[in-house]
């Protein structure tokens, strides 16, 4: 096994996107959603760096940096969303929001 | 300030009427109130100082003009060679034109219009429109009339409908009116002329809806909107036509082009303006039997009287109603040349005149009397204009002005002191009750009634003299209208102010401003000011809108206050003195015809009739039509004999409508004073014809039934045709995305979130294999 090249980074990137991909479809529970779409998220995030390093080109850590700063944020607001839809509904099925089609 | 400062900010006459409309408008509600007749005062005050000064310089001027002609000269061949003025009038500013014996100031304040290419203005392609304003002597009497007589009654009306809700609504509208019948007759052209046509029209509307909660109030108000339509439309036709064939709509040039009746008056005429000239008389006369109430089309007047008195005084007896005289005045070169439109102007007017008097006959409304007696003085206007004589017209509407607004006024006071009662059968011999109105009254009745000596007397005759020179039967249809006039007016004041006194009794259902006996939908109270002490506790909410007559000493009962009085009684000097004066009958000298002359309009009106009576006389050999310069105030340069005939004619006329004028009082008398039973004892034998004139001729009816009706049921038929295809096409569109919406909703728009997301997935899979395949 030699050095890691770009296409392992870049390969744990993508299966991290996908696995949150996949949970994100397949999953139910608003809560587990919300985590897949952080993973998906991250995987993004990996690619980022990777070309960076790759590239010897810092923005790509950097923007890395802002992404994780929205993450957060995005985090405290969504899982704020998701305790006032649990209040209303005593459930997290994300199924139970249906209603609000169209 | 002197007359050039009035003619240079000749704005100011119809500015500070609208702003004082526009402070009472918007600052009477809250802060103003009872006082809200301050701004429009001091408004229509100052227009109608502006107006006298500017009236002062005119007549300065006429002076001045005929001193150096000689006498007031018309100067046929000098206007027929230079038929346009335009060079000399100035596109901005004042411009003076002179010409002959006639002049004009006009003061082009502003560009308002302009469309089309200036360099085609001969063409017809080139619509330019000032807002200007013309200042001649027809335009200075006219303004005199509105701004004077208006100032009066506006003087009236504090003290009329003091403490009705909606005070300042009711002075704003006032202003409003002021400003724009300044407008209407200070107009340089016929668009300002249609400007102040359509806003008098709307301020008529407001006003006889005053009382708008009343439902017989809102009906009249309607009436005179949709009537005026009809009229006025044939006049917005006839601007049209005017400006199709000659180019311009100002009556004297406005610096672009030569005016309407001077380019009328040419020689060379193109074969569609001479055909234009034929439709135009018709089409713009439609409009004046619209504006000043002619048969068929009088109809809203008599409905008018709904509105407050002050306003069936200033708009729908002294000022507006006669606005179409003053058009057809001003436009009389574009109506001479057309006989049968000057015989049509004079027959529908001869018509209305006997026609409304007839009916006159047995109302038993006070207002209502007085509607259709102007309804019929305005018929006598219009035979003045139609025969060629609008000095007279004029004349007998200056007259007209000062005692029917005399009339309304005082009918006004009695409607007060009757709680809101004008039927003259409840009441008689108020004399007591009344002693000054009464006095006034009697003046009023008696100038209308053409008693000798009052102003109403000379003018009428003026009109009948006019009449028999054209035609002997008009003269003598006209004498019998004159004497149904003398007879209603006295039937009207014999029975409510002679007699044995009769007050009408509280609690007759029928009272408040119930100012006709179809006021059947008011039950507010009609409380009788006399017999009852408590006269404002009874007001209900109701009745508080129609606002009795709250009068400012609510302990005396004073039905005459000072603030009322005193505008009758300058309206009563005014009926007594004008007509001798403006006639010159014991001066000699005839003021008002030898000022009219001095109108350009006049002057052009008075070269057109004799070009086309000579050019009548040349296509059917005929003899010459004499054309009356003096009925046109025009220097008369015919035979010294020929004159003097005429003045025999006219002084022979004035002893036999001075005994008319008598018999229709002396019958009167008799059968409303001295024997008041006698009139119910005839009264069988005239069943037929009494039916008849209680219905009015079955004219409502009439048109209820051939216009109301098939209008109606063409627009439940337009209706049904909306609501089934109009409606029907549009719901069909209305459903597809409706039914897209709907198929979405249970297939792809399910409202699983994954649904959203797998979508999303597969969209940018989507886009990823087109961009890389």
């Amino acid at each position: 096994m030699s050095q890691l090249a770009l296409e392992h980074y870049l390969a744990v990137g993508a299966i991290m996107f996908c696995i949150g991909l996949i949970g994100f479809m397949c999953r139910r529970n608003l809560i587990i959603m919300f985590l897949c779409t952080e993973l998906m998220f991250q995987g993004v995030a990996i690619n980022l760096i990777a070309f960076g390093k790759f590239h010897n080109n810092l923005s790509g850590q950097a923007f890395t940096i802002f992404v994780l700063v929205i993450a957060a944020v995005e985090a405290s607001m969504a899982l704020g969303l998701v305790v006032l839809l649990f209040r209303q509904k005593n459930t997290l099925d994300a199924d139970a929001w249906k209603e609000l089609k169209g | 300030m002197n007359f050039t400062f009035v003619v240079e900010h000749a704005y100011l006459i119809p500015l500070l009427p609208l702003l004082g409309a526009v402070i009472a408008g918007f600052f009477g509600a809250k802060w103003l109130k009872g006082q809200s007749h301050w701004p429009i005062w001091l408004g229509v005050g100052a227009a109608a100082i502006l107006s006298f000064v500017l009236m002062f310089g005119l007549i300065d001027k006429a002076e001045k003009i005929s001193a150096e002609h000689g006498k007031p000269t018309s100067q046929h061949a000098e206007v027929a060679e230079h038929p346009t003025h335009s060079s000399e009038i100035a596109p901005q500013g004042v411009s003076e034109i002179e010409s002959g014996g006639s002049f004009a100031y006009i003061n082009q304040i502003y560009n308002w219009i302009e469309v089309g290419d200036p360099k085609a203005a001969d063409t017809g392609k080139y619509l330019h429109v000032n807002v200007g304003y013309l200042f001649d002597s027809l335009s200075g009497t006219m303004l005199c009339v509105v701004c004077g007589i208006g100032f009066f009654i506006t003087v009236f009306a504090a003290g009329y409908m003091k403490g009705e809700a909606g005070y300042f609504r009711f002075f704003a509208y006032l202003g409003l009116f002021i400003f724009a019948m300044t407008n209407l007759v200070m107009g340089e052209n016929l668009i300002m002329l249609y400007l102040g046509w359509e806003g008098v029209g709307l301020c008529s509307y407001l006003l006889i809806g005053y009382y708008y909660d009343k439902p017989s109030a809102r009906e009249a108000a309607k009436k005179a909107f949709l009537v005026n339509r009809i009229g006025d439309f044939g006049f917005g036709l006839g601007i049209m036509l005017s400006f199709l064939a000659f180019g311009t709509v100002s009556y004297f040039g406005d610096g672009h082009s030569a005016g309407l009746l001077s380019l009328a008056n040419s020689e060379n005429l193109s074969a569609f303006q001479q055909t234009a000239l034929h439709w135009i008389p018709f089409l713009l006369m439609v409009g004046a039997f619209g504006k000043s109430a002619q048969f068929p089309l009088y109809v809203w007047l008599p409905d008018a009287m709904e509105g407050p008195t002050p306003v069936s005084a200033l708009i729908h007896a002294a000022t507006m109603v006669t606005a179409g005289v003053y058009m057809i005045a001003r436009c009389g070169s574009l109506f001479v040349g057309e006989p049968a439109a000057m015989w049509t102007v004079a027959i529908i007017g001869l018509f209305t005149a006997l026609f409304a008097g007839t009916i006159a006959l047995r109302q038993y409304d006070l207002k209502k009397v007085f509607a259709y007696s102007t309804v019929s003085q305005l018929g006598f206007m219009f035979v003045a204009v139609g025969v060629l004589a609008p000095v007279a017209g004029v004349f007998h509407l200056i007259t007209h002005a000062f005692f029917k607004a005399l009339l309304f006024l005082s009918s006004g006071v009695v409607m007060h002191a009757m709680g809101g009662e004008l039927d003259m059968r409840k009441m008689s011999g108020l004399k007591k009750v009344l002693p000054k109105t009464r006095w006034l009254m009697l003046i009023g009745c008696a100038a209308l009634a053409g008693f000798p000596f009052t102003a109403g007397f000379f003018s009428k005759d003026e009109i009948i003299g006019a009449a028999w020179e054209r035609s002997h039967l008009v003269a003598i249809l006209l004498l019998v209208a004159a004497f149904m006039t003398a007879y209603y007016t006295f039937r009207l004041y014999f029975r409510v102010f002679a007699g044995p006194e009769v007050i009408p009794q509280p609690a007759e259902g029928h009272g408040g401003h119930g100012h006709d006996t179809h006021a059947h939908t008011q039950d507010d109270h009609g409380q009788n000011r006399i017999a009852d002490a408590h006269a404002h506790d009874s007001h209900g909410a109701d009745a508080d809108s129609h606002g009795h007559d709250a009068h400012a000493d609510h302990g005396h009962h004073n039905h005459e206050p000072f603030v009322m009085m005193f505008p009758l009684l300058v309206l009563a000097i005014g009926a007594l003195v004008s007509g001798a004066y403006l006639s010159g009958f014991f001066t000699g000298k005839p003021v008002l015809e030898h000022f009219l002359g001095t109108s350009p309009s006049f002057v052009a009106t008075y070269n057109k009739a004799v070009a086309s009576s000579e050019e009548t006389a040349r296509r059917t050999g005929n003899l010459i039509e004499e054309v009356n310069p003096a009925s046109l105030g025009q220097h008369d340069k015919r035979d010294l004999e020929v004159i003097e005939a005429e003045h025999s004619t006219h002084h022979t006329f004035m002893i036999i409508s001075s005994i008319v004028a008598l018999l229709g009082i002396g019958v009167a008398y008799h059968f409303h004073l001295q024997d008041r039973a006698a009139a119910d004892r005839l009264e069988p034998s005239f069943a037929g014809i009494a039916r008849i004139l209680d219905a009015k001729f079955w004219v409502d009816e009439v048109y209820q039934a051939a216009v109301v009706e098939p209008l109606r049921s063409l627009g439940k038929a337009f209706f049904t045709i909306d609501k089934m295809v109009v409606d029907g096409i549009v719901s069909i569109i209305g459903l597809v995305p409706q039914l897209s919406g709907f198929a979405l909703k249970l297939t792809v728009q399910r409202g699983y979130l994954q649904g959203y997301a797998a979508a999303m997935l597969f969209g940018v899979i989507a886009i990823l294999l087109v961009v890389f395949l």
